[in-house]
Order: C-alpha cells, then structure tokens, then sequence
C-alpha cells in the first residue's frame, strides 16, 4: 500500500506524540481538503457497503467455529441435557478406529489421489500446449467438476456391475475374470479413480493458465542447448509455474476434505451408511451427528470437525513454505 | 553430437510421445463424452432391457422414467425446490456481497486488506464444520420464534447465502479491481452521491463480473447436498441431490428401476451442462480466478 506523500509528516509527529495522538492525526487527515471527494464518498461507505456480508460471514463462518469448538467439550445428542467432557472427546475420537480410518482415507485422498491428479494433468496441458484443437479439449475435460458427484457414484455403481458393461467389455476383449470392482476392499480406490478422473480437467484449466504464460522462447531457448521434452518440463515449465501450482495444492487439499457426495452414493445406500472402511472426515463428521439409526453426539462429531479444520490449516501454512519461491514476472 | 544428426533425433523424440499423448488425451475426450451419451440413453431404456444387454441402445424410447421419476420419484417437486433455492440465494448472495466486494477493492484502509484476506480464508472451511451449529442455531431459533428454519426453503437459502460469501466476495473483489477508477471520478464530479454512482455507474461496469459470479452461486447450490440432507426432512421440500438420494433409498425396497434412476441423473445433471455450454469460458474464468494471474 502506497501512503500518500502529504501524511508522511503526520506520521512522523505522531510517532513523537504516541499512539493516541496518531489515531487523531489520522482520523483528522481523513477530514483534509485535498483529499478527493471520491476518497471521501469512498470511506464514509465502507462500512454500510460491507457489514452486510461481514454479518453473513461472520454468523456462518466465525461464529459456527467458535460453537463447534465450545461444543467439542461436552457430549450432547442434541435433545437432552448437554454434559463436559473437557477435552476428553479428542483422545477418544483418536482411539477410534473408525476416525484414524477415516483420516487415513482423507489422506489417501489428499496424497494419492493428489499425486495422480498433478501428474496426469501436467500431462494433459504440456500435451494440450502443442494441440491445435485444445479448447474443445479442455471444455471437454473440465465438465465433471461442475457435475454433482452423486451422478458419477450412480453412474460407476451401473458401469461396474458384476454384469455391467466394463466387465461385458472385458469378457470381450479376452479378459474372463475381472477383478470384484464394487466390492468392499476396492471401493477406496474406485473413490480415488472418480474423484481424480473428474477433477483432472478443472486442474488442467488452472495450470495451463500459468503455463501460458511461459514465453515460447524460453523453450526455444532450452532446445537449443539440446533439452529433451523431459528436461525443458523438469527446468523450464515445473519452476516457471510454481506458483500455479502451489494454488492447486491448496485447492485440492481444501476439496478433499469436503469429499461427501461420493462416498455417500456409494455404499450404495442412504438409509443405511456406507461402508465404515470408505468413510472420510465428512462422512465420519455427518454420521457421528445426524444418523438417526446410531446414539448422535454433537460433541465427538464437532470435535472431528475442528480436526479437520486443523489438518486444513496445517497441510496449507507447510504447503506455502515447502514450495515458496520468488515471484516471476515475465516481461 | 554434430547439429544434422541432432536434428532428425530430436524430431523423432519430440515428435512421438506427443502425437501419442494427444492420442490418449482425445480418447479421454471421447470416452467423457461417451459416459454423457450413455447416461441419456440408459435414461430412456427400460431396467430389464439395461440388465439384458448392457452395451445395446432403447428398442423404444421409455419417456415414461421421466413420468415416474417426476412424479413418483418427486423429482418434478424437487427441480421447483431446487430452482427456486440456487437462484434466490445466489440473487441475494451477489447483492449483499456485491457492495462489500466493491469498498474492498477500492479501500486505501489497513482494515480492508485484512478483511479480504479474512473472506478468502472463509474458502477452507469445510461445511461438515459448519453444518453442526448452524442445525442446532436453527432448530434453537426455530423454538424461540415463529420463523422456520428447518426443513424450509427461506432457512436452506439463508444457509447458502451464508456459504456464498467467501467466493462470491473473493471473486468480485478481483473483478472490481480491474475496473478503472476515472470512471467513478468522473460521476463523482458530476455530483453523483456514493450510492448512486455504485448502482448507476460502478454495477452496469461490472455486469459480466456480477453474472459470473451468479451463475456459479447458482451451480453451486443446485449441486449442494450435505446442508439439504441435513436441513431439510420432508418430501415437500426436497432439493433434486436428496430426491435421487431417495430414489436410489427406495429401490433396496421396491426392486430396481435404472431407467427412472438415471431420468433423474439427467434432470440434475443437463441444466448444468447446459449453462456450461452457453456460458463455458466465463464460468471457467470465474472458477480459476485469482489463479496464476
């Protein structure tokens, strides 16, 4: 922020006069004449402009943390009488094998499916870079990810039937004993396979954007010095697009944490839940609290919430500082 | 290595990987496509015909999945409750967020920064986070006062609304950002008061922005499930992701009916699709913003 020339002497008695004499200085240079009526009209809206949304933000956003975090402390099924517990529900929600698998799961995701995600749509823009046709392509790739994934759970649970069409093509092609898709011990990993094959083309989108950046003649440049296609991937587009992808890490860390829909759908059922063993944070969160068929606690649930908050938190701060570099500006 | 036989091996090196990864890249088209073809065809199959031959295309079109799933499915109520809840709150979400986005982008304030800053961090929160207290603070207020909250689609809005203002105030700051300021100024000298210049002058600058950003509200409530399955109980006011929710619950009882299922896949899904067609670029403008740039 650039402070105008006109209050660096204000600054500079205020720091003489104290802190209460800057808050004056400043509220009093607000009042100059020679600021513009635009400045003005602009800072006496600031505050009517934005409560509104703040007030939102804050009753859906701030308060419920803040709620949860109270609620964490005590056991309480939502109708009786709320008891403490202190912090004991955050050891007990760590004893539970069904929690640790459900973070297990959250990480497979986060890590795995994350892996698969960055490699294949790296792929897929240094392939789309050289392609003339590519925006067809992408439009084409980026749909799913506007898709609520309750169709593609439907969608899987019909393709991979025991008499489904994938094994119907497989018998075709010679292959006579294909592997259980749906059952139980393949489940995460179908999970996996649909959340990275829908999300690959919005990651594609966001990383092309950076590596379109990337003058053309950097490459020429690396070709020139005889660099393989590897080689100008490894030491021209991963460092120039770092930061892009930084945001995508960031992004995906976010979205897999939320994974909801998907899981739901496919345990193939509603009124029962999914399988315990394909749960994730979400699911262990909407269970524990709303599954009218087991004991409800807000307490343990609110606790596995903030949890993931927490992890959210921590994964995005490491990814910052793992992957900082300095700003490129291409001139 | 002479340059003549570095040439010829390094158009052969280059040249091979890439016409075979644009192969495998054009086949993922494809099969994306396909799966899209295949879901409005098995919409229109019967489930006996589905089970018979998995691969083969309608003998007849069966319109009547469509019938059943909008009547008997509810799907017909829920595409009336989902319309109406993804396009009040995203009406409502980008007129309160809309003036704050734009004192945001304009502000010389220390406070404003931290304000921008503290709506961006509002998109790592997840929902199963939010969803707790905002059920108990509903069913509390509910209790209290005649307003209802739950299991109604003022309270489902209001939630989305709420959900909405992280991205949709991010998103528009960005994009008033860009939009210049001399503008303004000039209005200004004019003698246009604050307001008057933000609604006559900034709001018809930053249309494309505003539709944007109400366009992907709106796909983003018509997508939600988590808060519907939560909030709302009743089969009146189902949402279109909880009745196939139900769909899908009634078949464990009632036998399958694939067709009528995937009738209802496609009722949620080519809305979407739809928009996406008419509107691509802009919508993925909108949801890579702030990226890269």
């Amino acid at each position: 922020m650039a402070a105008p020339a006109t209050t660096l002497p204000a600054k500079a008695k205020a720091q003489a006069k104290g802190k209460a004499a800057e808050a004056r200085d400043r509220r009093g240079a607000a009042r100059r004449p020679e600021s513009s009526p635009l400045e003005r009209n602009q800072r006496r809206t600031f505050w009517p402009f934005l409560t509104p949304a703040l007030v939102m933000f804050v009753l859906f956003f701030v308060a419920p943390i803040v709620f949860s975090g109270w609620l964490s402390l005590n056991r309480w099924d939502g109708l009786g009488e709320m008891t403490s517990r202190g912090f004991a529900n955050y050891p007990a929600l760590f004893r539970d094998p069904v929690f640790t698998g459900a973070l297990k799961n959250t990480g497979l995701l986060l890590f795995v499916g994350g892996g698969c995600v960055f490699v294949l749509s790296f792929a897929i823009t240094v392939v789309l870079r050289d392609m003339r046709d590519r925006n067809v392509v992408r439009y084409v790739l980026f749909f799913p990810v506007l898709v609520n994934p309750l169709v593609f759970g439907v969608m899987v649970g019909l393709l991979f039937r025991p008499s489904g069409i994938v094994n119907f093509v497989m018998e075709h092609i010679g292959i006579s004993d294909p592997p259980k898709w749906l059952g139980e011990q393949n489940l995460m990993t179908m999970i996996v396979a649909v959340t990275v094959w829908s999300a690959t083309g919005f990651y594609t989108t966001i990383l092309m954007s950076g590596v379109e950046q990337i003058p053309r003649s950097y490459y020429e440049a690396a070709e020139l010095d005889g660099a393989g296609a590897w080689q100008r991937f490894r030491h021209v587009t991963l460092p120039l697009s770092w930061d892009v992808v930084t945001v995508c890490a960031i992004f995906w860390t976010i979205s897999t944490v939320k994974v909801f829909e998907l899981i739901l759908v496919f345990g193939g059922s509603v009124g029962g839940a999914p399988p315990k063993d394909t749960w994730t944070s979400a699911m262990y969160v909407y269970q524990r609290a709303f599954n009218t068929t087991s004991t409800r606690d807000f307490g343990i649930s609110s606790a596995a919430a903030l949890v993931s908050l927490v992890l959210i938190t921590i994964a995005a701060v490491l990814l910052r500082r793992m992957m900082r570099r300095d700003a490129i500006q291409f001139s | 290595m002479t340059v003549t036989t570095q040439v010829p091996a390094r158009a052969a090196r280059l040249l091979r990987p890439a016409r075979w990864g644009a192969g495998a890249v054009r086949a993922l088209c494809a099969v994306n496509l396909l799966l899209l073809a295949w879901m409005v065809l098995t919409s229109l199959r019967g489930t006996k015909e589905v089970f018979d031959d998995p691969v083969g295309l309608p003998t007849e079109p069966h319109w009547d999945n469509y019938t059943k799933a909008w009547q008997t499915g509810g799907f017909g109520e829920a595409l009336g409750n989902s319309l109406f809840a993804s396009l009040a709150s995203a009406l409502i979400a980008v007129a309160i967020a809309a003036p704050a986005a734009y004192v945001l982008s304009r502000t010389k304030r220390k406070v404003g920064g931290r304000m921008t800053m503290l709506f961006a961090l509002g998109l790592g929160v997840p929902g199963q986070l939010i969803i707790i207290p905002v059920y108990v603070a509903f069913a509390r207020t509910q209790d209290f006062t005649h307003l209802k909250l739950l299991d109604s689609m003022q309270g489902l809005i209001l939630v989305y609304v709420g959900l909405a203002m992280p991205f949709t105030v991010f998103l528009l700051t960005g994009y008033f950002r860009s939009l210049p300021v001399e503008v303004e100024e000039a209005a200004c000298l004019d003698g246009a008061g604050a307001l008057r210049s933000f609604v006559r002058v900034v709001l018809p600058m930053a249309r494309n922005g505003l539709i944007t950003a109400f366009i992907l509200q709106v796909i983003g409530a018509w997508n939600e499930t988590l808060f519907s399955l939560v909030l709302l109980t009743s089969s009146e006011s189902r949402t279109l992701p909880i009745a196939l929710l139900n769909f899908i619950d009634q078949q464990q009882y009632q036998g399958n009916d694939v067709g009528g299922m995937f009738a209802g896949v496609v009722i949620i899904m080519v809305p979407v699709l739809l928009l996406f067609v008419v509107l691509g670029q802009r919508l993925i403008n909108g949801m890579t913003a702030g990226v890269g740039k």
